[in-house]
């Protein structure tokens, strides 16, 4: 006797595989390939005390992590100098910020443009241009400050609090790129309602705008602090000539000595990733505990503060730090470029535009500012998409271990890139499909290292998110995708179009994993200007410098211009 | 009874002679045995099949070189060969070694010809087999001791040598060093630099005046605290501005380069003599484009070729062929007394020592 399956009803049972599903495992697996693989191989070398160069490794132990107590004031510099950094630039952010899209400050368009361009500037274009202006004997300050009488030299950049001054004023336009974004996210309505009851301007930002932005500044606090423990141009080209190593620079020496010591470099930037565990752990219990939500169902526009007379002096903080970390670098390697010999008092003997003509000649200009712009681009586009489902899975899915993403998103970030490029080296290398020494290994390499920054900008306006939002679309019976398009994709534009901003300025501007991965013909342009520090001269390298942020100021006016609209809510 | 005979000063002048240029017969055959015709390109006689080599079209030279400087040598040679196309990889000497020999162990073979700035390193890769057996026609116009060992892996393209420098308007002729003893005045405290250990031409200096003047030398030039950078520019410019007065490490090439931009500087050539370190290139083995590469090296060795080397000016490279020309400024590479390791083992093995002791000296 056979059975006869009963008829099924008409409503259709949940769907084995979903859009969500599908992208989600998509996310998973590609994290997975991108992250882990490199990790893999990074681990192997940080525990290999076999023959030196011999892949794989022959044996296994814990010599090289057991080496690292030597180095332990290389260590204490790093800590030192990136929390040194790392406060600074979070002032410069959050000061910046606020002023910029909380105070009627005037110019704040104009000033919101211009606060980006400390990032677009390379690391090594600030550290040379400060290093001009600051060296002890040779810094043009110096240089002024003696021919009007005084001794000595006015200030050192090569100290440590030099370098971590530097390396904050290049860093602060990150800070402020985050945390900016966090603010015009927020619904004004909250501190309107402290002000109705009778809190004052100050009281309101500290105890309600600060409270609120908390999530935005911890995730720019934690980004920038792993910047600063991986900052590597700023510490090379100012610490060394005062004998002060952090851990990048120590690893450079490691790696660029023969023979090269890979598994010491490895076992220290792996032992960074340790630190930045704590951090991410403390991130995550801070921000699981209360609620950041300021996008809600009702409609807002970031409600501007009017702040009387105190908005000239606003401007001025804004002004100044742009003249610090922008207009005067620019104008020294501009000075330092039209020169053979970049001296503080001009001769006429001495100028020259051949370092121009020289540069634009080189086949780095020709061929490989195309190519930084177009993996800039698609790296941009692709990793906003990627980041910005890794961030929904994180801070919106049910799914169990989403946690532990995070953790292995921000390893890139933790690592040194120096380091880190090894284990991708290796690791693109031995893969079955033939990509290492091509272009697109230099896009994975650049997806990778980049999941951290735009993870960490879109998370903190994800938080900002009200839940309900998507519930009730969800109740309305709207897809996931379809809710993804109409709902959470159109709140989030300032968050994403800032993530897109900075990840194509990053890519653009990458060194670490573009010196060792790029190949014959899939040059980029930020080593070009390194080598040229080192091997032909500071004042080529200026010159080469300044075209690459002029052509990335280009690139960036066009996007903002076209943006514009979309980048405002309500709009 | 035994025949006594007597040689005469010209039986032995021609004994001698016919034993210099017996390397050579040797090399010429060597070059011969290896079944490949000679052909006389431009003016030079290359082993390589040209024409297959213009087939191949393409090749990729791994160079710790600057990216000018490579770009030069790339298009010099596109210029005698226009049908062949050079392309290039950069690292720094140590990266470069490691990224090449990865490349090796996972069997991917990229790099066509390779040149390293340390001998070490060319000897350790020799070891390991990273080069293709090519004995050059051109090798006859070296010494043997500008040669690998045996023949045919890599050769020395060209040599950078150091003396002293120091900064004309900071310290005075009558005050400035002479000999390499005179770097050690403590007048030059916190005032002195020196190239860090990842260079070969450092690690030559600290080898071959270690053997003159002892241990004590360094551990007293340590007492300076003297400070560690990458490349002769840095070492130059900083020179150039007065951020140092002295620059132990005063590569004559970066000397040239800087003097024409009318940098106050000035150079000591010690009568101690001039640490010299070589750079060194060879065919890289299973290397994809193997006769451009070839005809690539070929005409590197080749008298153009060195020619090129010594006044491109991002290289300024001494030449140790025999017939090569003077250098800008109208010396030769013979005219200046040069210590270059003689006894390799004992310089391969003291690498180690002087990574660590160089190191801790320069604070890391």
């Amino acid at each position: 006797m056979s059975a006869t399956a009963p008829a099924h009803p008409a409503i259709a049972g949940p769907r084995l595989i979903t859009g969500q599903g599908l992208a989600m495992a998509l996310v998973i697996a590609v994290l997975a390939v991108f992250v882990l693989y490199p990790i893999y191989y990074l681990l192997q070398a940080a525990f290999d005390v076999g023959g030196a160069d011999i892949r794989p490794p022959t044996a296994y132990g814990l010599d090289n992590f057991a080496a690292l107590p030597k180095y332990q004031t290389v260590m204490l510099n790093t800590v030192m100098v990136a929390l040194a950094a790392t406060v600074m630039a979070l002032v410069f952010g959050f000061v910046t910020a606020w002023i910029l899209t909380r105070t009627n400050v005037p110019f704040a368009g104009a000033l919101e443009q211009l606060m980006a361009v400390p990032y677009y500037v390379t690391p090594l274009l600030g550290a040379l241009a400060w290093s001009l202006l600051g060296a002890p004997e040779s810094g043009f300050i110096n240089q002024l400050w003696r021919h009007f009488g005084g001794s000595e030299a006015l200030i050192d950049i090569t100290s440590p609090m030099g370098i971590a001054w530097v390396m904050a004023l290049f860093e602060g336009s990150v800070a402020f790129v985050m945390i900016s974004a966090v603010m015009t996210s927020m619904d004004p309505s909250l501190e309107e309602a402290a002000q109705m009851t009778g809190a004052g301007r100050w009281r309101t930002m500290l105890t309600i705008t600060l409270p609120l932005v908390a999530p935005g500044v911890l995730g720019a606090t934690i980004f920038v602090f792993a910047e600063m423990l991986g900052s590597f141009s700023a510490a090379l080209v100012l610490g060394t000539p005062s004998r002060f190593y952090v851990i990048t620079t120590a690893i450079y020496h490691f790696v660029s000595q023969y023979p090269p010591r890979l598994p010491l470099a490895a076992a220290m930037g792996v032992s960074l990733f340790a630190v930045m565990f704590v951090m991410l752990w403390l991130y995550r219990r801070i921000v699981m505990r209360k609620s950041y939500v300021t996008i809600s169902g009702k409609a807002f526009r970031p409600r501007v503060m009017d702040v009387g007379w105190l908005r000239w002096l606003l401007f001025g903080v804004c002004v100044l730090y742009l003249v610090l970390s922008v207009l005067l670098p620019i104008l020294t390697l501009l000075f330092a470029s039209v020169q053979k010999l970049a001296v503080a008092f001009p001769k006429a003997a001495n100028f020259t535009l051949d370092n121009f003509r020289q540069a634009l000649a080189l086949n780095a200009i020709k061929t490989a500012m195309t190519n930084s712009l177009l993996l800039g681009m698609i790296t941009a586009t692709l990793g906003v998409v990627f980041t910005g489902l890794l961030a929904w899975m994180i801070q919106r899915s049910r799914l169990p271990g989403r946690g532990v993403l995070e953790y292995i998103a921000m390893f890139p970030q933790a690592v040194p890139r120096l380091v880190f490029a090894f284990g991708m080296m290796w690791a693109w290398l031995v893969f079955p499909i033939p990509i290492y020494g091509t272009f697109w290994v230099l896009l994975i390499a650049y997806l990778t290292v980049f999941l951290p920054l735009g993870l960490r900008t879109i998370s903190g306006v994800i938080m900002q998110l009200d839940r309900s939002l998507d519930e009730c679309g969800q109740v309305c019976g709207a897809s996931w995708g379809h809710r993804l398009r109409t709902i959470t994709i159109p709140l989030l534009k300032p968050g994403l179009l800032a993530a897109w901003l900075l990840i194509f300025v990053a890519s653009v501007r990458e060194l670490g994993a573009s010196i060792l991965l790029m190949g014959p013909d899939s040059k980029v342009l930020t080593p070009a200007i390194v080598e040229a520090w080192f091997s032909s001269s500071s004042e080529l390298t200026a010159a080469m410098a300044l075209i690459q942020t002029a052509v990335i100021g280009v690139v960036l006016a066009l996007f903002t211009s076209l943006t514009r609209r979309a980048s405002r809510y309500g709009a | 009874m035994s025949d006594k005979t007597t040689t005469t000063r010209r039986q032995t002048l021609k004994a001698g002679l016919a034993l210099a240029t017996l390397p050579f017969a040797g090399l010429i055959r060597q070059a011969e045995a290896q079944n490949r015709p000679l052909t006389k390109v431009l003016d030079f006689t290359t082993a390589a099949d040209v024409a297959k080599a213009e087939a191949e079209g393409e090749f990729t030279f791994y160079s710790h070189d600057s990216e000018p400087a490579i770009a030069g040598i790339l298009e010099a040679f596109n210029k005698d060969f226009p049908k062949i196309k050079g392309k290039y990889v950069r690292a720094q000497n140590g990266s470069l070694f490691s990224r090449v020999t990865a490349e090796r162990s996972a069997g991917r073979f990229v790099a066509d010809v390779i040149q390293f700035s340390e001998l070490s390193t060319a000897m350790d890769f020799q070891k390991r087999g990273g080069y293709t057996a090519y004995v050059s026609p051109q090798s006859e116009f070296y010494a043997p001791e500008h040669l690998s060992n045996p023949v045919g892996n890599f050769f020395w393209i060209g040599v950078t040598f150091v003396g002293i420098a120091y900064n004309t308007d900071k310290v005075k002729a009558e005050d400035a060093p002479r000999d390499w003893p005179d770097i050690l005045k403590p007048a030059w405290q916190n005032g002195i630099s020196v190239k860090q250990s990842n260079s070969g031409t450092q690690f030559v200096q600290w080898f071959e005046l270690r053997k003159i003047y002892g241990e004590k030398f360094w551990q007293d030039f340590a007492k300076l605290r003297p400070r560690g950078f990458d490349s002769r520019v840095q070492l130059y410019d900083r020179l150039a501005k007065g951020d140092d007065k002295v620059c132990a490490l005063a590569e004559y090439a970066g000397y040239l380069l800087h003097k024409e931009k009318g940098a106050p500087i000035a150079f000591v050539s010690p009568p101690t003599g001039l640490p010299a370190g070589p750079l060194l290139c060879g065919v890289a083995d299973k290397a994809p484009n193997g006769e451009a590469a070839r005809l690539f090296l070929d005409w590197q060795m080749s008298l153009r070729g060195q020619k090129h080397q010594q006044t491109h000016p991002m290289l300024y490279y001494g030449s140790v062929r025999k017939d090569a020309p003077p250098m800008p400024g109208g010396a030769r590479l013979s005219d200046y007394k040069l210590l270059a390791p003689k006894d390799l083992d004992a310089y391969t093995a003291a690498r180690d020592t002087f990574t660590k002791e160089w190191n801790g000296m320069l604070g890391l």
